[in-house]
């Protein structure tokens, strides 16, 4: 058995130094100064004038110097790629020793000339990790004038490769621990904007929403905010393009929006204010914003509703119809103006029905690997619709955005629902004056059950009886669709609805006739005014002619 | 329930219209034609109207309508046993002090006979 020391003997002054070395490589922390001492240390050991470590620059493609050693300090020189014997070593991954640079075609003599030092020898090694090349280390000029051997060869190569899983390893920690900072500015990012959200929402709001981002950031949003005169102001709004630059100007929209919804009461101007701040404040490049607002009013069922390039709002009727309301402006963001303060806005009452706004996400969002589609959005709505709201929304996006699956796009739902109690009665009927004597007997028993006494309901059946009249007469000159909706509201009594489609009235020339005038006609009016306590035309919902709104107060 | 109109011509120079049920857009014109067929006729009027259980503004206006003409062709126009729903209506017009009005139908005959 031979002795392993002594066969060994003659190399163990190189296996020390390289696995000093790769143990130094490997516990680098800084990878700059690892590689300048184990350039020293490896010049040092094979005895060489001058050494230098170039690595590829990612971006440029160059050759730069990052460590030296010898009497130039050439840190920070680039090379071209391919350049030089350095450059051909990196093409041709292999280690190479050149015993007289000067008559090598690929010698650049432009170092020497610069620096005065005379270079006659190289042993050149490529750093790479299997075919990933990260640069080269170059020997120059033996001491003492002799040649590098296939010794020191060897042992160039066995550290260049250490050397290169160092620094690859270096980049990929330097990698991860951007990529960890990432995830958690994202992280934070992302409970920041889920702050924004509304989060005390009563359990019986009659609006209710829910935002699911796809990724952990959102450039989704919708906001629900209760005024002091117990309307709710209330946004959908969704940005163009998604990532942290989408969620950014998100927050700095759904912002907007809290803070000038407190001094704005039209939707319009609302939206108007917030586009003209956009466009002063924010560098959106090219980014914008598709938003709608509105003002929901459960006392009344209403809500006015101004939109600003968003999806249509779907309303869906108690009797299950739908209507889609998309009366409004271009995008917000674009340019200061372009959304003007009477952008047009719709009136809508509920009517015992609910009105969806949602995002594209919702209606570009697969079922069973379709597109839901306009169509698909009412199939589904129609479908949960008898569930109560908070399990309603639960339930389509469940459905949308099952656990577990990916989503293709924020999806965010806002509902707005009218939760009165049912009406005493609600009719749409062709008024005529032969259906009037029903209508009193209907009117009658409805005030009755609403807690009228005989006299009180005498006068709501009076008052309702010539409000049709009037519309008979004067608004259709004959018959005519209108629709009745009488119901208690808790302190504020019986409340009657009247709705015709009929040309809008002049309300200044409805004017009850002085009563010292003794003459036929013109006395409904004042019939109406004297027999209810509050008596208004309020804006119609979209499409109607005429709204008026009269109250009986229940003492 | 509708409003019937009976006329009773019985009583001299004066004819008795009674009405009954509920007086509205529908009715009034009937109403109006009668009252006006008998002012022309020359018949003074007495509108009984003690089953009137509704009345609204354009019956209100036939009778207005009536008690005008009967002034200009200097004819006696009366209503009688106005019920509580019409002279409720009637007041809230303030013509409960315009119009002539009978405790009962007997009442009136006697003071236009």
């Amino acid at each position: 058995m031979p002795d392993t020391h002594a066969v060994l003997r003659p190399y163990q002054r190189q296996l020390d130094l390289i696995a000093e070395m790769s143990q130094e490589f490997a516990a680098s922390r800084n990878i700059d100064e690892t590689l300048q001492h184990g350039l020293e240390r490896v010049a040092e050991f094979v005895g060489a004038e001058a050494a230098s470590l170039f690595l590829i620059d990612e971006d440029s493609g160059e050759l730069i110097c990052r460590a030296c050693f010898g009497p130039v300090d050439i840190r920070g020189l680039r090379l071209k790629p391919g350049h030089g014997i350095i450059g051909r070593t990196v093409a041709k991954n292999v280690t190479t020793i050149v015993k007289d640079a000067r008559t090598d075609p690929d010698f650049g003599a432009l170092i020497d000339e610069k620096t005065g030092f005379t270079t006659e020898s190289i042993l050149c090694a490529p750093l790479s990790v299997r075919d990933q090349r990260l640069g080269a280390i170059e020997l120059i000029n033996k001491a003492g004038g002799g040649i590098f051997h296939p010794g020191d060869r060897q042992l160039l190569q066995a550290l260049g490769a250490s050397a290169a899983l160092a620094i690859l390893n270096a980049r990929l920690t330097a990698a991860m621990v951007q990529q960890e900072r990432l995830r958690r500015e994202l992280e934070l990012a992302a409970e920041i904007q889920r702050g924004m959200l509304p989060s005390s929402i009563a359990d019986d709001s009659p609006i209710m929403g829910v935002n699911k981002p796809a990724h952990e950031v959102s450039g989704d949003f919708f906001d629900i905010l209760e005024l002091p005169d117990g309307r709710i102001a209330f946004a959908i709004g969704d940005v163009s393009g998604k990532g942290i630059n989408a969620a950014l100007l998100m927050a700095k929209t759904s912002s907007l929006f809290r803070c000038l919804a407190k001094f704005h009461r039209r939707p319009s101007k609302l939206l108007s204010a917030i586009n003209d701040e956009l466009c002063e404040t924010a560098t959106t490049g090219g980014m914008f914003v598709t938003m709608a607002a509105g003002l929901f009013d459960p006392a009344s069922g209403s809500l006015l509703l101004a939109n600003a390039g968003h999806e249509p709002a779907l309303l869906r009727h108690r009797d299950g119809r739908f209507t889609a309301t998309s009366a409004g402006s271009p995008p917000l963001g674009i340019a200061a103006g372009l959304v003007p303060p009477d952008m047009p806005e719709a009136w809508l009452t509920l009517a015992g029905g609910a009105l969806y706004l949602f995002t594209d996400g919702l209606t570009e969002s697969r079922c069973d690997k379709v597109m839901l589609g306009a169509q698909g959005v009412r199939r589904l709505i129609g479908e949960m619709a008898p569930r109560p709201l908070a399990q309603r929304l639960d339930a389509i996006i469940a459905r949308l955005a099952p656990e577990g699956v990916p989503l293709r796009d924020d999806l965010t739902l806002l509902i707005i629902e009218d939760r009165r109690p049912p009406p005493l009665l609600a009719k749409r009927f062709d008024a005529c004056p032969e259906c009037l004597c029903d209508l009193r007997h209907e009117v009658e028993a409805a005030a009755r059950a609403g807690g009228c006494d005989a006299e009180a309901a005498a006068d709501v059946v009076l008052a309702v009886d010539e409000a049709c009249q009037n519309i008979i007469r004067h608004g259709y000159a004959g018959v005519g669709e209108v629709v009745l909706d009488i119901r208690h509201v808790e302190g504020t009594g019986l409340v009657v609805q009247l709705i015709d489609f009929a040309p809008p009235v002049d309300v200044d020339k409805i004017k009850p006739r002085p009563l010292d005038e003794v003459r036929p006609g013109g006395l409904g009016t004042h019939f109406i005014l004297s027999a209810m306590d509050e008596v208004a035309f309020v804006p119609p919902p979209e499409g109607a002619g005429n709204m008026l709104k009269m109250i009986k107060a229940i003492p | 329930m509708s409003m019937t109109l009976t006329i009773d011509r019985s009583h001299g120079r004066i004819a008795v219209v009674a009405l009954r049920g509920e007086i509205d857009l529908q009715q009034s014109p009937e109403l109006r034609r009668e009252l006006m067929q008998c002012l022309n006729d020359r018949w003074d009027v007495v509108v009984d109207m003690a089953r009137v259980e509704y009345i609204d503004s354009s019956g209100i206006a036939s009778l207005v309508e009536a008690f005008q003409t009967a002034r200009r062709l200097g004819i006696r126009f009366s209503l009688a046993a106005v019920s509580s729903a019409a002279l409720r209506v009637l007041k809230l017009a303030r013509l409960d002090e315009v119009f002539v009005i009978h405790a009962a139908t007997p009442a009136a005959l006697a003071a236009d006979a």
